[in-house]
């Protein structure tokens, strides 16, 4: 178990990330979500050694890891670049870091063959990086990290460089190779869907804080405040306009077309597939709605929507407000 | 190319066939190459030239061991980089003339700073401008004190090319930071530290101005280039053809050298950097 306390860092006087209390469990993984400059990779820097907390403490597997350097901490980390050693082949890649531990060469040679075929790399061994695709360094970073048999794993926007296409096909080999061992894994990114798709548990950070953790259900269903609400669910919700200040929100989905609601306008269609993503214009403001029935733009249709699927938020503190 | 570089040379050339000095009232006249033997059996120009290599070979290697471990500095985050970074290039921004004679001054016997150290350190004069067996090390080190910013400089960008994230990979590999320089910095680097060998090494063996004004070439022509020497042909001896010899077999010496070291270096493949 992965354990943050009240974890803090400053650059200056300047704090870019206070009070993180966060606990990963055996075989959990667990999102660090957040837009970019929000803290998130200081958070993983700080848990691999990299960088020094000014304030709380990492506890791994119930010890600390204060005073232990970064080089003496078992973390498996894939970075965003990857971190390949270009002058390296993808066997030498793996084999550096287990020379360095001082495994003996017959030991290495099995167990990075081990992981090569496990990557599917088998037949790039004695590529460099440079001649490998984005997918593949990808995979050689997977099993680098794997090789370190390491007590956490730490993902920084593993995905961040890849095409869309790439990143369906590695979400299964991630799942596969580290989400579903016994290890805790710490997962950042700014992309809410592959948080939403990866992970069991999503801490939202903005400027340094936790906002909000819970399961993604949790958090889509129940946003502790307008930020969380806004940032998660694609497409966004909708802030309805209200003369009293209130702040209500009603995501796309649980908007329908109805003779007897509001009246709107259709000012603009987003054709998806399966159903379509319609404009709206009306007196609540603009509005996005999820719908599978066929308009034409230009034309006028009711809208409304069941008031148990409002969000509502305090408009000052911008927390939730419950109603029972 | 063709003005500035190629026609000098095709004039060299020709230049190189013909008598033209005092002799036959400065009118080039052709004699079959006769300089070219001249100068295969010219030991002073022999002596210059292993001199020059000895100068180039010395002030690179020391440049670059120097400007390795001052790019290394300046590469990390400490207090006053910045300022330390700009004033360690005014070396190289001097001009050569101007810094070889603050050099003469500082190695004057028996009034420079050298000198008056030695002597309060109870040694005998050191004579650094006077004795023919030391004295080129002087100018080596008059080189290699105006020298080694460029090649820090080059080396500084190579440095920057190198992504952060490669060291903290190598860190949570379980590998020491002192390990780092072997296993990451000085292989990502071999491009640039090779570049700065060729470059430098080039410029080195056409040295001039530095000698001249430092020690004019001695004491008993132990500090004197090939260059000087052609100089000295042309403007003190005013035998052109000779001259032209002179410098165009230096040229041809330095550049065989510098060709084939190039050419191997890119088939091989260390002059490109690596993408990570």
């Amino acid at each position: 178990m992965l354990k943050l306390n009240t974890l803090g860092k400053r650059y200056g006087s300047r704090w870019i990330l206070r009070y993180l209390n966060l606990e990963v469990l055996t075989g959990e993984c667990v999102a660090l979500l957040g837009p970019s400059g929000c803290g998130k990779s200081t958070a993983l820097r700080l848990i691999a050694g990299l960088e020094h907390p000014d304030e709380g403490g990492i506890e791994l597997e119930g010890r600390s890891l204060d005073g232990i350097p970064a080089e003496g901490r078992r973390i498996g980390m894939v970075f965003q670049s990857y971190a390949l050693f270009p002058h390296l082949s993808v066997r030498d890649n793996l084999d550096l870091g287990l020379k360095i531990r001082g495994m003996a060469p017959a030991k290495r040679r099995e167990q990075i063959d081990a992981v090569l075929s496990t990557v599917q790399l088998v037949n790039e061994a004695d590529r460099r990086p440079e001649q490998l695709s984005g997918g593949q360094r990808q995979r050689v970073a997977l099993g680098r990290a794997l090789l370190r048999n390491p007590s956490v794993y730490l993902l920084d926007e593993p995905m961040s460089n890849l095409d869309a296409q790439l990143r369906d096909e590695l979400r299964p080999q991630l799942r596969r190779l580290i989400l579903q061992g016994p290890q805790p894994v710490l997962y950042v990114t700014h992309d809410q869907q592959e948080a939403m798709a990866l992970a069991d548990r999503i801490a939202v950070l903005r400027n340094g804080r936790i906002e909000q953790i819970g399961t993604p259900q949790e958090l889509y269903l129940k946003p502790a405040t307008r930020f969380i609400a806004g940032f998660i669910g694609r497409p966004q919700i909708n802030w309805l306009n209200k003369t009293n200040g209130a702040c209500i929100g009603i995501r796309p989905e649980h908007l329908r077309p109805d003779e007897n609601g509001d009246r709107c306008r259709l000012i603009g269609r987003e054709w998806l597939g399966a159903n379509q993503l319609l404009l709206l214009e009306g007196a609540a403001g603009q509005l996005q709605m999820l719908c599978s029935a066929d308009f034409q733009p230009g034309e006028h249709l009711g809208v409304s929507w069941s008031p148990q699927d409002e969000h509502h938020f305090d408009p000052i503190s911008e927390q939730r407000l419950s109603r029972s | 190319m063709a003005l500035v570089f190629g026609w000098p040379m095709l004039r060299y050339s020709w230049l190189s066939m013909h008598a033209s000095s005092v002799l036959t009232g400065l009118e080039p006249v052709s004699n079959q190459g006769a300089n070219w033997i001249r100068l295969l059996e010219d030991a002073r120009f022999w002596q210059d030239a292993v001199q020059t290599l000895r100068f180039a070979a010395l002030s690179v290697g020391l440049e670059i061991v120097l400007a390795l471990a001052m790019a290394l500095l300046l590469d990390q985050r400490w207090r006053g980089r910045g300022v330390v970074r700009a004033l360690s290039l005014l070396p190289w921004a001097l001009p050569t003339t101007m810094m070889a004679l603050g050099w003469r001054w500082i190695f004057n016997t028996p009034y420079g700073p050298l000198e008056q150290m030695a002597q309060s350190a109870g040694l005998s004069p050191l004579n650094l401008l006077s004795n023919p067996d030391w004295t080129w090390l002087a100018t080596v080190m008059a080189d290699v004190w105006k020298t080694t910013p460029f090649i820090t400089l080059l080396l500084l960008a190579g440095l920057q090319t190198i992504p952060d994230d490669l060291y903290s990979a190598f860190r949570l590999e379980g590998g020491k930071t002192r390990q780092a320089l072997t296993a990451i910095t000085l292989p990502l680097l071999t491009p640039y530290i090779l570049i700065g060998i060729l470059f430098r090494t080039a410029q080195a063996a056409g040295v001039f101005d530095l000698i001249q004004v430092l020690t004019g070439g001695g004491p008993a022509g132990s500090t004197e280039s090939i260059a000087q020497y052609a100089y000295l042909n042309a403007m003190r001896f005013l035998d052109f053809g000779y001259s032209a010899t002179v410098m165009l077999a230096g040229f041809v010496l330095l550049s065989l050298v510098i060709f084939t070291a190039a050419v191997l270096l890119q088939i091989s493949g260390l002059l490109r950097p690596l993408k990570s």
